[in-house]
């Protein structure tokens, strides 16, 4: 099976968060850049399905040159191939034009993607790509066995306790839940022969798009802050034996 | 620029074994406020095989008109279809807003149809409102720490998609509501995903949702072997213990204790949050507590937002003095 491996590279904890000049995304400060978690499982199961039915893994990654981090480490933990598209897009509906366009250019027979990333936290990329693409798609995806020779049949979650067990024609998208897959450590040597592999990139032209047409569009940040506490939290403060004493008193009162 | 609404609010309805589920009860709410300051209708799109219950069900909730999408291709469909479904009905009905859940279901269709729609979406909103004529929503950004404010100003309706629980059920009054079919031809449409079946989780031994108290931990706890200090709290309380996903994601603790979107919704008199940040998929499954107390070291965590009381700190301090406190008093 030939998978694609959607992965993002994410901020850490960022400081400084403002509406950028022009009001189409917002800017901020960040120590450091991960993979994004539920990426990370999407990985896993494309490891798993590669060694259940054999196959190759290439691992697509937007954004600027410090996204090659993620990439290396993609390629420590089994992807055969990376390749980066080197683009800075915050806005989820260009990420998925984006993306779209870079898998339409691409061999495969399943596309993974996470659910969510912890930037945008839109859970919008995955399955708008694969609109884009007119491929068949599920969200929350958590077992992945192949069914026949151009279908797979997948078990999603609904929600409530529930889930759906669905049959998709191949190619297909799938959203990968986190916990598909035990999370492998990668050991250092691996991370090291990793970093000396090429890593690909295609520029937005060598995609066929304009910078026009990754201006996000039908919106405009008005302001960005800390969250309003609309609730009624009081924050309890002084010695903790004191908080101690204090929060039981009210859990008992709720009794 | 922004213009005013014309056109309809329209809800998409979610529904499941003949009822409507709780979020589209909560947009149905929003929804009419939403309708009322803009002027216009409040209408409710259903769709599926079947509908007559949920029809029924939905009448008096109140909308002006319930769009009836009903179709025996829709049965076992898969997103795709659904979606392409949804779009078309959007097209023939012409609102100005369309409203669906951000829940799990909502999460997969909401992209695709507004792919098909070509209109900006926004998912994840906890808020949503009418501000010089424009939709305005609330949303969050990095992990929940910081909510931005965005104005919508695209051709065509927006589709706002609403987290769960971010707006209170109103018992609404009934009113005049006008039911009426909408046909959408998918005999053409290729229909290359298909369910086979739809699986509810049994009840397990440990049920957190019959539980008084709950104390539940997040990653924040740091380690598997420090659950420990949990389990004592719990047991000093008398209450039950509970996670939020990662947890279970890790192989840490069961399913049966995951509470939120994807897990179980409770509702105990008494939710202690120890190092949960209150993801909205968390959120949607213990807003309804009764009394919400949360630790947590970052005071931005947005599991403040709906804690009454809120603890600032370490949790590996404050739970075992909790602890000592809760032997010391029953002791
Ligand atoms: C489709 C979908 C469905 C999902 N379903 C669910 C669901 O059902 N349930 C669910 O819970 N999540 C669900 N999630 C995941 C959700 O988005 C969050 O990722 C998850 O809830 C985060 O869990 P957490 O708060 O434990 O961890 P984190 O977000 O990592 O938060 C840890 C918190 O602990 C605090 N902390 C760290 N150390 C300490 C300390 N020593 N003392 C005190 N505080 C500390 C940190 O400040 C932070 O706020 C779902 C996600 C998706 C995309
Ligand atoms: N810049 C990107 N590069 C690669 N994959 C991405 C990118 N943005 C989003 N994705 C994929 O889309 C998923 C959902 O992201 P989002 O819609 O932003 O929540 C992520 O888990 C990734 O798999």
């Amino acid at each position: 099976m030939k998978i694609v491996v959607c992965c993002k590279a994410v901020p850490g904890a960022v400081t400084d968060v403002e509406v950028a000049p022009g009001g189409k995304a917002l800017q901020f400060q960040s120590q450091f850049q991960a993979m994004n978690e539920c990426d990370e499982y999407a990985l896993e199961e494309a490891c798993a399905l590669k060694r259940a039915y054999g196959g190759e893994i290439t691992a697509l990654a937007m954004g600027p040159i410090t996204t090659q981090d993620i990439l290396y480490l993609a390629l420590a933990k089994g992807a055969d191939q990376a390749l980066r598209i080197d683009v800075r897009v915050q806005d989820p509906q260009v990420a998925s034009t984006v993306l779209a366009a870079a898998l339409g250019k691409m061999e495969f027979d399943l596309v993974l993607t996470g659910t969510q990333s912890r930037d945008t936290l839109a859970s919008f990329v995955g399955v708008a790509a694969a609109a884009r693409l007119g491929l068949p798609f599920a969200f929350a995806v958590t077992e992945v066995e192949k069914d026949g020779e151009q279908s797979i049949k997948v078990r999603k979650e609904l929600g409530g306790g529930r889930f759906a067990d669905i049959r998709l024609g191949l190619p297909a998208l799938l959203c990968v839940q986190t916990g598909i897959q035990p999370l492998n450590f990668v050991p250092p040597g691996r991370m090291l022969r990793a970093r000396a592999q090429p890593i690909r990139s295609l520029s937005l032209t060598e995609l066929g798009l304009t910078e026009e047409e990754i201006v996000p569009r039908g919106y405009r940040y008005q302001s960005v802050s800390p969250p309003e506490r609309v609730g009624r939290v009081r924050f309890l403060e002084g010695a903790t034996p004191e908080i101690a004493a204090a929060l039981l008193a009210r859990i008992r009162a709720a009794l | 620029m922004p213009h005013p609404m014309q056109g309809d609010v329209l809800v998409i309805a979610e529904h499941w074994k003949g009822e409507p589920e709780g979020v589209t009860l909560q947009m149905l709410t929003k929804g009419r406020e939403l309708a009322d300051s803009g002027g216009v209708g409040l209408a409710v799109l259903v769709l599926g095989h079947g509908l007559d219950d949920v029809v029924e069900v939905l009448r008096g909730k109140g909308m002006d008109t319930i769009w009836v999408l009903d179709d025996p291709a829709l049965a076992r469909a898969g997103g795709g279809v659904e979606a392409h479904a949804i779009a078309e009905a959007v097209r023939a009905i012409d609102p100005g807003l369309i409203l669906i859940g951000y829940s799990l279901v909502g999460m997969e269709l909401a992209p695709a149809i507004a792919v098909g729609l070509g209109v900006t979406a926004m998912t994840n909103c906890v808020d949503v409102g009418i501000e010089d004529g424009a939709v305005v929503v609330t949303r969050p950004f990095f992990d929940g720490t910081q909510h931005a404010k965005i104005v919508l100003e695209g051709k065509g309706p927006p589709l706002v998609a609403l987290q769960g629980g971010a707006t209170p059920t109103v018992g609404l009054g009934a009113t005049e509501v006008a039911v009426r079919p909408v046909a959408v031809d998918l005999s053409a449409v290729p229909a290359r995903g298909q369910v086979l079946e739809v699986i509810e989780e049994a009840v397990s031994d440990v049920d957190i949702t019959k539980a008084e108290i709950i104390v539940a931990v997040g990653r924040g706890i740091g380690g598997k072997e420090k659950i420990a200090v949990i389990e004592e709290l719990t047991q000093a309380l008398g209450g039950l213990m509970a996670c939020s996903r990662p947890l279970v994601d890790l192989g840490w603790l069961g399913r049966e204790r995951q509470v939120g979107a994807s897990g179980k919704s409770v509702a105990p008199k008494v939710y202690l949050a120890c190092g949960i940040s209150g993801a909205s998929q968390h959120l949607s499954g213990m807003s309804d507590s009764r009394l919400i107390v949360a630790i947590n070291k970052d005071p931005n965590a947005p599991i403040f937002q709906v804690a009454h009381y809120g603890v600032v700190g370490d949790l590996l301090e404050i739970v075992p003095a909790l602890t000592a406190e809760a032997r010391k008093v029953a002791g």
